[in-house]
């Protein structure tokens, strides 16, 4: 792992821009930042572990390059979209065009089968129930579970089910998948294989990834790690695999 | 017109709320199958409001059994003849000359046995009923040419009184309710005794609430010297209002003529205290059934703020998580709602009765429980379900995103 200039992540065209971001919530009459200052491109096709201590800001990071929460302060281009343009209709469908999300616990929805927790994302798209299927198939196939797709969540392990939560957040193929704490949940083993897929992914299929991570063997998957510290960036460390 | 303004958002979110059904996105089965993940409390709420749409259903139905008996006891094409102003038969009285008059009038139709007419006398008389306490009783005194007039009632037992000899015709329903009304046995009335010879059936008419005898024997028993009301059947029921001119305006005659269907529309008043009593428990229970469903769609919200979380993360809007759970809401209140109809129908036939307010006597009905009423039952919980739903949905679209992501 060698120490690279701070926030260089190389070149390619930047499917996420940040310029002086800044995020602050408040409690009665007193401001907290969370984030300040931030600037940061992050190239297509960039595998990016946010790492740092509790409170620093990374996963509140995370949400506003998914357009889960708005910044207070600076602009935020995410693949190719304004995001303080969009309304909250439009910054949903966003969502559902252009990212995918793996949550620490999944996030499968317990009354729905595997296939039917794959599908949610594309019955926003208004696909045909053919097409849907297909591609349901095509991204349980991805993550080997087509044999598990009319299994419930509380009939797989929680391996599978972060491959469920996986092909979930592939299935309407967008640019930007990210990872709030993926392997949070998972012992050594499962975790291992849902960071070597995550790999595929970005590998593979070009998928831009920005993960959270506290853990460095996970954030060892990643290209880069970015640190925040206090709100701040830190530094950003290359890593060499 | 008030109405009208208040129905008015509400038919707008409902016609809402089916067009979603069919353009919003998330499937049904979410919502039904995540009811039937939480069967405790989802059971339960669906029996409280089974239990108040069965109490609803059922509080129609008494006045839905009422009106039977009472617009079935009407014709159009007869009339009725009373005091200007006595309302009721009982209030009514028209002398003997008069009515030899009447019996007589042209514009009355005509068979072998004469003119269509039956003078009638009405009187009322306490009666112990089966469960302890006493009520008034209609004894109708009327001619042969009664019988002819009310078709709808058909002898089941025995035979028809005969005049002069003290014998009375009981309806079969009224059998059950009061003791000693069996045939064979006899009913004391007016200082004599009445042999029971037959009992009879009127098809659910109001009829069912009356002891029948001869109309001279009642009139001596009671001392009455004057009939009551004449019922008679026209010759053309369209100048119903040209007979009712003709006999007001006879200077012999000066009486008041009304329609039978019209006579028995105004009895069915008889009912309004039951609805009233039964609209203010139905008003109660449903505030009560609402909470019920709230409380659980509440919880249901709070249990899935993550799942909630995860559908916008997804790209679902507001309007659609809204949708969603409002629908939720009004299956699981619907369901009570079916449920309630249908228990609803183990009452359906079941005979009773009530003290009318208008002549103060027995009025013998049964429960009558129609597919228009069970639909009001099923209508009933859907309104539950809107109003029970709609806080708690609101509430789910409107989670912040961030919160509801880190919910449990």
């Amino acid at each position: 792992m060698n120490a690279a200039d701070r926030f260089d992540l190389g070149g390619g065209e930047p499917v996420i821009t940040l310029r002086d971001v800044a995020k602050s919530y408040w409690r009665e009459d007193l401001e907290i930042p969370v984030l300040q200052g931030i600037d940061l491109e992050i190239p297509v096709g960039a595998y990016i572990a946010l790492m740092g201590p509790s409170g620093s800001g990374k996963t509140t990071l995370l949400n506003l390059v998914a357009g889960i929460d708005r910044p207070t302060g600076g602009s935020l281009e995410v693949c190719g979209y304004d995001l303080n343009d969009l309304d909250d209709d439009q910054l949903a469908s966003w969502r559902n065009a252009h990212v995918g999300f793996i949550f620490q616990n999944y996030n499968l929805v317990p009354v729905l089968n595997a296939f039917e927790n794959v599908e949610l994302p594309l019955l926003l798209t208004g696909a045909g129930r053919g097409e849907r299927r297909d591609r349901v198939e095509q991204a349980l196939s991805l993550v080997n579970l087509t044999d598990r797709m009319r299994n419930y969540p509380r009939q797989l392990s929680g391996g599978q089910e972060q491959r469920v939560a996986i092909a979930r957040a592939i299935v309407t193929d967008p640019d930007l998948l990210v990872a709030d704490e993926p392997t949070g949940a998972l012992d050594a083993k499962n975790a291992e294989e849902v960071l070597a897929l995550m790999a595929r992914l970005n590998t593979e299929l070009g998928k831009t990834i920005v993960m959270v991570t506290h853990d460095p063997k996970a954030a060892h998957h990643a290209r880069h790690q970015i640190h925040l510290e206090k709100g701040v960036l830190d530094r950003t460390v290359e890593v060499n695999r | 017109m008030i109405g009208l303004l208040f129905a008015l958002p509400f038919l707008t979110y409902l016609g809402w709320l089916v067009w979603a059904l069919v353009a919003y996105p998330i499937p049904l089965s979410y919502n039904l199958r995540s009811l039937w993940q939480r069967k405790v409390s989802t059971l339960s709420t669906a029996a409280a409001i089974a239990l108040v749409v069965g109490i609803f259903v059922v509080v129609l139905s008494l006045a839905q059994g009422l009106s039977v008996a009472f617009v079935s006891s009407g014709r159009a094409d007869q009339a009725l003849v009373l005091r200007p102003n006595a309302r009721f038969e009982l209030n009514s009285s028209i002398e003997r000359d008069r009515m030899r008059i009447l019996k007589v009038h042209p514009m009355l139709k005509r068979d072998a046995e004469g003119p269509m007419a039956s003078a009638e006398v009405v009187v009322v008389k306490l009666f112990p009923m089966a469960d302890g306490s006493d009520t008034n009783v209609t004894i109708r005194g009327l001619e042969r040419m009664g019988l002819t007039l009310r078709p709808q009632v058909h002898l089941v037992q025995g035979r028809w009184f005969r005049p002069g000899l003290s014998e009375v015709v009981v309806p079969r329903k009224m059998q059950g309710r009061f003791p000693g009304m069996e045939m064979g046995r006899s009913l004391r009335m007016g200082g004599r005794d009445w042999q029971i010879v037959g009992a009879f059936d009127a098809g659910g008419a109001s009829f069912e609430s009356e002891v029948w005898s001869d109309v001279n024997d009642v009139m001596q028993a009671f001392k009455r010297e004057s009939y009551s009301v004449m019922a008679a059947r026209l010759e053309q029921p369209e100048r119903l209002e040209g007979f009712a001119k003709a006999v007001e305006e006879d200077k012999r005659l000066q009486l008041e003529v009304v329609r039978e269907t019209d006579y028995f529309k105004e009895l069915t008043k008889a009912g309004d205290p039951i609805k009233i009593l039964g609209n203010l428990i139905t008003l109660i229970l449903t505030g009560a059934a609402i909470f019920a469903a709230m409380n659980t769609m509440y919880a249901a919200v709070a249990g899935r703020t993550k799942e909630i979380g995860t559908l916008r993360a997804l790209g679902f809007r507001q309007r659609e998580i809204l949708a969603s759970f409002q629908w939720e809401s009004i299956f699981l209140c619907v369901s009570g709602g079916l449920l309630g109809s249908g228990l609803a129908l183990f009452v359906n036939g079941i005979q009773t009765g009530t003290t009318s307010f208008e002549t103060f006597s027995d009025v013998s009905f049964a429960f009558t429980i129609t597919p228009g009423l069970m639909a009001q039952g099923v209508a009933f919980s859907l309104v539950m379900g809107l109003l029970g739903g709609f806080l708690p949905a609101w509430r789910a679209s409107r989670l912040p995103l961030t919160e509801a992501m880190k919910g449990g």
